[in-house]
């Protein structure tokens, strides 16, 4: 069973928006920028859903999802593989998600815009930690 | 007789259309952030950073550069399916758009696109400075990686990404043709 490492947390929090990309039962792939990944328990993430109806459709025709989180002090991202298990509307993830979605949005001037509307619960199925190298002149 | 079902493959490819002008100033002068999406022949999706873009002189085609790091997968994928798409943003005005669209050709990137690569990475510094003033130069400078591999892909479709009750809404084709 592949779980979170602590050091990924405080890169989930960081406030740097992530990608996420899925892909339709008919082959067609989807990117779409999120600006929540939430810490679940060590083996799973829950996925702000407010209007990206695309992703929705496609995850729940094909679980799988493929998100990268940034950690820009660290020159590093990571890539989480997921799959798609349920959505929740109520209760302490959603709740606590929708707190930290009016944070974001109060910071970033989306006030009434970045709304969730659900907590989509996802399996960690892989985690991988990229760093990547300075440009430095050629 | 039960006939198999057609697999994506084996599709047709879709008819490639015109970037609008607006998005073509959009693309041009300021988006300044990217990610491409590409899938396994399993549909298992990837993703892949991509340093910045270029559109082609017939308004139908985008080339987007991509560092090492993140096209693992990439050309394989293209190879196998030619199934792309492409988000582009205005960070932090958040106005994005998704293109997708299939897979034409690839290759090593070259002085010109580094160029490119450069002034849009100039434009995100710029921009990330207005939200992160703190934040060190070589810290902004980093997150926009030296490409090294250039795919050239035939638009299909246009997608409104920015945040809001229009995301998702599809700007060409035109939802009437």
């Amino acid at each position: 069973m592949t779980r979170l490492p602590d050091e990924i947390r405080p890169v989930l929090d960081n406030g740097i928006p992530a990608v996420m990309v899925t892909c339709s039962s008919d082959g067609i792939p989807n990117v779409t920028v999120i600006s929540q990944v939430y810490y679940v328990d060590d083996t799973h993430a829950a996925l702000s859903f407010q209007f990206f109806s695309k992703t929705i459709r496609n995850v729940r025709e094909n679980p799988r999802a493929y998100v990268r989180v940034w950690d820009m002090i660290g020159h590093t991202s990571w890539v989480l593989q997921l799959e798609f298990q349920h959505s929740e509307t109520e209760g302490p993830v959603f709740d606590a998600m929708d707190m930290q979605i009016e944070a974001i949005a109060s910071t970033t001037g989306m006030s009434g815009i970045f709304k969730l509307r659900a907590a989509d619960i996802y399996r960690v199925v892989s985690v991988e930690r990229v760093p990547y190298a300075e440009w430095t002149a050629s | 007789m039960e006939r198999p079902t057609p697999g994506p493959e084996t599709r047709p490819p879709p008819r490639s259309v015109m970037i609008p002008e607006k998005i073509a100033r959009f693309l041009e002068q300021r988006a300044n952030v990217a990610f491409a999406g590409t899938r396994s022949r399993d549909l298992l999706p990837l993703g892949h950073r991509v340093s910045g873009w270029r559109m082609g002189a017939d308004g139908r085609t985008l080339t987007a550069f991509l560092p090492e790091p993140f096209s693992a997968g990439l050309v394989e994928s293209l190879q196998d399916n030619g199934e792309l798409a492409l988000t582009v943003e205005d960070f932090p005005a958040h106005e994005t758009y998704q293109f997708k669209g299939r897979y034409v050709r690839h290759r090593p990137v070259q002085g010109e696109d580094i160029a490119i690569v450069d002034r849009i990475r100039e434009r995100f510094m710029k921009s990330m400075r207005a939200v992160f003033p703190m934040a060190p130069e070589r810290t902004l400078g980093a997150f926009i990686l030296r490409p090294a591999l250039s795919v050239e892909f035939e638009v299909s479709a246009i997608y409104v990404q920015t945040p809001g009750p229009g995301a998702g809404a599809r700007i060409m084709p035109p939802a009437e043709a």
